[in-house]
């Protein structure tokens, strides 16, 4: 129907087409000196050094201005092996020499997580890619854990539950911890201790990962069971679209990646999304259902399991500035086929929402810039008229807080969940002929006759109730659940015996209460 | 490949697969789930309480032809009485064309029709009248700022006009799942902060305004109207330019064909988006001219009438424009006045 | 080598203003190698019965996005979308989903 109603605003202005070619005298907007190599945003020429200094700049900015990550804190880096996440190790490590004058000064440590079953590779490719993988790994330097995503059939359900923890995240704190961490340096160096307290924390690590190395000591996590391998690639055959396996890959990983960081006291993990990702991102996900919790999903820190904090600081950065980066100062990155390497663009909403921003990027330079504004104006509270506590049931995959209501309520979730679409048309039209009263309205009230036909709850449903919106919606693209690493099956069945049981006691109490009541009034 | 017969009445062919569950069923079975979801809508979302007189706006397209067909089929159960206010925008050969269509509907749905007219209620503009007085102004896009502007406010006079409590108007699944990826696209923070909503409760005397259709996909809408044979009028506004809406608009029916719930997605994504108090539309107060809800002196309608009168009219626009952030009084006039 | 086949091919929801306004056209299709389906009927369409701006309908080798297509009162995503063979007498209804509200 015609829109106008609602959209007569006049679109944002524009970028105009991009600027003028360099002419061949042009110099760096910077510094009016240098050659430029380098065009970012429209028009602005750098040369090599300028674009180096603007790039570390921004880093350093995105973590400065947060005050998030505190001296001395053990971080781990999120690495793919692609551009954004290389970028950003880099970046540490220059940020750690002593060199730099405003040196990071928390404690690094690398992850890389394996996904080569998930996306049917072969033993020998997988093999390949992980001794690239180490070979930079090694020139790093940092400590670091390999670990392949068939590990997350020997996770253990409480990676699942929110570790709640006083968060020191206010001004005060940051800046005590700022000072005590100056003092201790000061000490460590008029004691001739160390040059430098990270590589001092660093060494004291380099014991550990190589236990994973497979040519050190062996160990139980270095490499995994074919059983497991197998259990992985049956899952990821199990879903029948390209949207829910790309869903299912990153909830994995996260867990995975959350649950190492607890083994190993990292109370920070790092990811490189870059400003274009993150535009995608947040677009794909409010496609995906996932509105509610697009801050989380995508703003600088992500709190959601409480002790990690996620953190992305890279998301000043376009993918076009990551990758002239990395071409001129030689920052080495692993190229590994994910799951939608070569997939047609219609093969997964991530794909199309890719190819749609990118295209829609070069008729409109401003749009990613314009999505990602847009995304620091979403804060991570439900909205107001959304009823939902602050520390309600959390969704057992996303681990976010529930967007749901009751069903057939008059939301999307309602209607999507409503049991009308599975009445007979009898029942249907007696349902429409009866309710004049509107004996539901609530749509909350237990044993109403709106929830009189719902099926037997049976452990597929057990999951599904502990889901969000969205995570709903791609488990829908499973057949079964079963094939579901153990963790998620036993805490789900944790979970609802716990509601269980808590209900049987609020039962009890409200008998209690009652009876107090009548003692009192008689 | 056989079409599988209908998971309702297991008798009939099913004709269509639901796009929310992916249930394949017949038309009979579908138009029926169809009215009852609407009737769901209403009841549980309390839009229109026993003895509403409700104004539905028809336009002669598919949704308003659609609503205002189920709305007559659960006006009886519901305890509605139901008039239709068409609005005469003064297009030329469009419009008439529209309103003949609509004239057919009340005719043979037996509803009480009003129609007004641009020209009447603002003083003899009509939009042709604007269209060649903003001609040279990048015309398309700012015909249709005023005939947004000017077009609720003449459904609420005509609502007002027929007696009507409330106003219902036919956005679809389609239509806010389109408007939430375009206001992402284009960085509109205060229109997502009000988005999402099934309508507005009417503040400062304005009707509540509610879409009973919201959680219907366009393809239902269609399909609907295709199985209950309404005729209905679709024909593209002549001013319509639509070229940002275009791409959200493509963008979805592309993302529908991967996900066929992307639309009712998209609804819930709209209905959870939290936004930072800052960017909120403040409380706004009534227009110094009309009385209508404003955020300014005057009200987007008035300002803009006001803004033609003068000979004007890129200025009355215009100023809204160097706004700091804020997307301007329209729209905060708009959210007061309802959630559209 | 396939029978000449008669089918009903109907335009609505607007789509009929890039075929001349007209609705409902009787169409024989001439007898060929392949069986005729829905994905060269479109083909044939496009040659013979569409008038203007061929993007506003077909995009790559299907039916633009928010086109239905109907064969027969149902909807083809039920009946194999381009691959349903068509039969004499058929009926294919494409509505637009894209005009006017």
């Amino acid at each position: 129907m015609c829109q106008v109603g609602e959209d007569y605003a006049e679109p944002p202005p524009r970028e105009s087409l991009p600027a003028p070619r360099l002419g061949c005298g042009q110099k760096c907007v910077k510094c009016k000196q240098g050659e430029p190599v380098v065009v970012i945003r429209a028009g602005d020429a750098f040369c090599r050094d300028c674009f180096k200094a603007f790039y570390i700049h921004k880093f350093r900015a995105m973590i400065g201005k947060n005050r998030l990550i505190f001296p001395g804190e053990k971080v781990l880096l999120a690495w793919s092996g692609g551009p954004s996440s290389s970028s950003m190790v880099w970046q540490v490590l220059e940020g750690l020499s002593q060199h730099s004058a405003k040196r990071l000064r928390f404690v690094p440590g690398v992850i890389y997580v394996d996904e080569g079953a998930a996306c049917g590779r072969s033993l020998e490719d997988r093999a390949k890619t992980l001794a690239e993988v180490k070979q930079v790994l090694h020139t790093v330097g940092f400590p670091w854990h390999v670990v392949s995503l068939e590990e997350v059939f020997g996770l253990p359900p409480s990676v699942l539950r929110c570790c709640p923890q006083e968060l020191a995240g206010t001004e005060g704190a940051y800046k005590a911890a700022v000072d005590s961490f100056l003092q201790h340096q000061h000490t460590l160096q008029v004691e001739g201790a160390g040059d430098s307290y990270s590589l001092a924390r660093g060494d004291e690590e380099q014991s550990w990962p190589q236990s994973q190395d497979p040519h050190g000591p062996p160990s139980p996590a270095a490499s995994p069971s074919a059983a497991q391998t197998e259990a992985l690639c049956r899952l990821f055959e199990s879903v029948q679209t390209l949207t829910a396996k790309e869903e299912l890959l990153q909830t994995l990983r996260s867990h995975l990646i959350l649950h190492v960081a607890r083994a190993h006291g990292y109370s920070k993990v790092m990811t490189g999304d870059s400003c274009t990702r993150l535009a995608i991102k947040l677009m794909t996900n409010l496609a995906l259902g996932r509105g509610a919790f697009l801050a989380w999903d995508t703003g600088f820190s992500d709190e959601r399991h409480g002790d990690v904090v996620v953190v992305r600081p890279m998301r000043d950065h376009t993918l076009k500035e990551v990758a002239f980066y990395n071409r001129l100062f030689a920052v080495p990155s692993v190229f590994t086929p994910a799951v939608d390497t070569k997939a047609p663009e219609k093969a997964s909403i991530h794909r199309l929402m890719e190819a749609f921003i990118l295209q829609l990027q070069a008729q409109f330079p401003s749009t990613v810039s314009t999505v990602y504004r847009t995304s620091e104006k979403l804060v991570k509270a439900p909205r107001e008229d959304c009823a939902g506590e602050p520390e309600g049931p959390r969704c057992l995959l996303c681990l976010c807080i529930l967007d749901i209501d009751a069903a057939d309520s008059a939301t999307a979730f309602g209607a999507q969940t409503s049991t009308l679409s599975q009445m007979p048309p009898s029942a249907l039209q007696a349902e429409a002929g009866t309710r004049t009263a509107p004996c539901c309205a609530v749509g909350r009230a237990p044993g109403c006759c709106w929830k009189a036909c719902r099926r037997e709850h049976d452990s597929q449903t057990q999951v599904i109730q502990q889901l969000c919106y969205s995570c709903r919606g791609n488990m829908k693209d499973l057949p079964s659940l079963d094939p579901l690493p153990p963790y998620i099956l036993a805490e789900a069945q944790l979970r609802s015996q716990r509601a269980r049981v808590m209900q049987e006691i609020q039962d009890y109490l409200i008998e209690d209460s009652d009876a107090e009541t009548e003692t009192t009034q008689s | 490949m056989p079409a599988p017969t209908c998971a309702s009445c297991h008798t009939a062919r099913a004709a269509l697969r639901r796009p929310r569950s992916g249930q394949a069923l017949c038309g009979p079975c579908f138009c029926t789930a169809f009215e009852a979801e609407v009737l769901h809508t209403v009841v549980a979302g309390r839009l229109l309480p026993p003895g509403a007189v409700v104004a539905v706006g028809a336009s002669g397209g598919k949704d308003s032809t659609v609503l205002a067909h189920v709305l007559r089929e659960l006006a009886p159960r519901l305890g509605l009485t139901l008039r239709l206010v068409a609005v005469d925008e003064g297009i030329g050969g469009y419009r008439d064309a529209a309103l003949a269509a609509v004239r057919r509907q009340a005719e043979r749905w037996g509803l009480p029709l009003t129609i007004v007219a641009y020209e009447d209620l603002f003083g003899g503009w009509t939009m042709d009248a604007v269209a060649r007085s903003t001609a040279g102004t990048g015309r398309g896009r700012s015909c249709c700022t005023f005939c947004g502007v000017l077009r609720r406010r003449a459904l609420e006079e005509g609502a007002r006009l027929v007696g009507a409590t409330h106003v219902v108007t036919g956005h679809n699944a389609d239509d806010v799942a389109e408007t939430v990826l375009m206001n992402f696209l284009r960085g509109d923070a205060a229109r997502l902060a009000r988005g999402g909503g099934l309508g507005s409760a009417g503040e400062g005397g304005a009707l509540p305004r509610c879409r009973p259709l919201q959680f219907a996909s366009q393809k239902e809408v269609v399909l609907y109207a295709h199985f209950r044979r309404l005729d209905y009028f679709s024909e593209e506004c002549v001013y319509a330019p639509r070229a940002f809406r275009g791409h959200a608009r493509e963008l979805l029916k592309r993302l529908e064909a991967v996900r066929p719930t992307a639309a009712l997605d998209l609804v819930h994504s709209a209905e959870r988006l939290a936004l930072a108090p800052a960017v909120r539309p403040p409380r706004p107060g009534a227009c110094s001219r009309c009385g209508a809800l404003a955020s300014r002196a005057l009200c987007q309608a008035c300002a803009l009438l006001d803004g033609l009168a003068r000979g004007r009219p890129r200025l009355a626009i215009g100023e809204h424009k160097h706004e700091p952030r804020d997307e301007g009084p329209r729209s905060r006039a708009q959210a007061a006045a309802a959630a559209f | 080598m396939a029978a000449p086949l008669s089918v009903e091919v109907e335009f609505g929801g607007g789509a009929e203003l890039l075929f001349d306004g007209v609705k409902k056209h009787q169409v024989t299709l001439p007898g060929q190698e392949e069986p005729w389906d829905i994905r060269n009927l479109l083909v044939w369409i496009k040659k013979n019965l569409l008038k203007e701006r061929p993007e506003l309908f077909i995009q790559g080798d299907s039916v633009r996005p928010g086109i239905l297509v109907l064969i027969n009162d149902a909807d083809w995503e039920l009946l194999g979308e381009l691959d349903y063979q068509l039969q004499d007498q058929d009926s294919v209804l494409f509505i637009s989903t894209l005009h006017g509200g």
